[in-house]
């Protein structure tokens, strides 16, 4: 009885629901929509050039500063060893403004990696993830690595990030330009088993950087 | 033309299979688009968009689907997201007042049906909203709309469910049109 009422309801609502939302009939403005197409894709098209310079602009900045604070780093250690012997009040002012720089870049490397992480899921969720991706995975992969080698790294729970997104990276950057669903599949799976975004994005901090590391030992 | 070779010569940059590419689905992807955004200018809006954005990732796509079911998952995904931005802009007190519309027991207020079926389509939860105007106003197949959405099959066929049953709830004063 009651599965006969359903049946009857559902052929009921499928007629009656027709008239939802019903487009005007058969008015597609296809000449309409088709030269907007033509003016937007051509606008795209000249906008793509500019937008790369500010990704490349951030690269080189957040790559800079990595290397100055691995510098600073490299070099107060072999002060510590091969000098007398820096005062205890130096050696802890020099510790605090290696802190400081490192977590500066840390920091600007982790923002850059969300964005870019975010940027992936969307764009798959899209329909497929652009041919950039690869490219500019493997440029935040070497930054990775680089932090993975420096003191920002002697944080177990930093560590544990930036080996996780080492692998996502890596995943990522070796993604064929003919791919697969089950490709990008497994990566974004990876990132949700580990929890990689939420935790990322709780590692950043709220604040400007400067001002909110200022003092952090 | 058959369609990979549509496919490889709009990859290879010729302007007219891009042309014949749009032509043989933009009717359907703006159909789609209308009958879940309910407006032309959002429409025209989301279908431009999905074509701009299927020939800029054409080179993505692998053939596993058809090239309609790929164009459909970007029309989804561009009208939900572009709908969300819209929401925005719209204040909360009419979503509200629509809402307590479609609450059951007041006929003599709305007596046509026609808008109170409206009112308790555009009241589904967005998950069961699109898959109800999918399958039961557009005639997608399940695996169509699990493809387009990113669900299983399974998830569209209990969405379903969900929506034919809450509009079921929404709409018991109308009873006598569907029992006789």
């Amino acid at each position: 009885m009651f599965d006969n009422d359903e049946g009857k309801f559902e052929e009921w609502l499928q007629d009656a629901a027709q008239t939802y939302n019903e487009p005007p009939a058969g008015t597609t403005p296809r000449e309409q929509m088709w030269a907007r197409i033509e003016t937007e894709r051509a606008r795209r098209a000249k906008r793509r050039v500019i937008e790369l310079r500010p990704w490349l602009r951030w690269t080189l900045a957040a790559a800079a500063l990595l290397i100055l604070g691995i510098g600073i780093g490299r070099w107060t250690a072999i002060q510590e060893t091969v000098g007398p012997g820096p005062t205890p009040l130096a050696s802890a002012d020099t510790g605090g403004s290696r802190a400081l720089l490192y977590q500066v870049a840390a920091t600007q490397y982790l923002s850059r990696t969300e964005t870019f992480l975010t940027g992936f899921r969307a764009d798959l969720r899209a329909g497929g993830a652009e041919a950039r991706f690869p490219g500019q995975a493997r440029d935040l992969l070497t930054t990775t690595r680089l932090l993975l080698d420096s003191p920002a790294a002697d944080d177990p729970r930093m560590r544990a990030l930036l080996e996780d997104l080492e692998l996502v990276l890596v995943q990522i950057s070796q993604l064929p330009a003919e791919r697969a669903a089950h490709d990008t599949d497994l990566i974004t799976q990876g990132m949700d088993q580990r929890n990689v975004l939420p935790k990322l994005r709780s590692a950043i901090p709220a604040g400007p950087v400067p001002v909110r590391t200022q003092g952090a030992t | 033309m058959d369609e990979r070779d549509l496919i490889n010569r709009v990859r290879a940059g010729d302007g007219i299979a891009e042309r014949a590419l749009y032509d043989a689905h933009v009717d359907r992807v703006y159909r789609l688009a209308y009958r879940l955004a309910g407006d032309d200018a959002l429409a025209q809006d989301f279908t431009q968009e999905t074509f701009i954005r299927a020939f800029a990732k054409l080179d993505t796509f692998r053939g596993d689907s058809a090239l309609s079911t790929w164009l459909h998952t970007i029309t989804t995904t561009v009208v939900l997201n572009g709908l969300r931005k819209v929401k925005r802009f719209h204040t909360r007190e009419a979503d509200l007042e629509m809402a307590d519309g479609v609450g059951g027991g007041r006929r003599e207020a709305e007596p046509d049906l026609k808008v109170r079926l409206q009112q308790a389509i555009d009241a589904l939860p967005q998950g069961y909203r699109t898959v109800f105007v999918m399958h039961d106003i557009e005639g997608f197949t399940h695996e169509e709309i699990g493809v387009a959405l990113g669900v299983e099959t399974g998830t569209s066929k209990a969405q379903l469910s969900r929506a034919r049953a809450k509009l079921r709830e929404s709409l018991a004063d109308f009873a006598g049109e569907w029992v006789t």
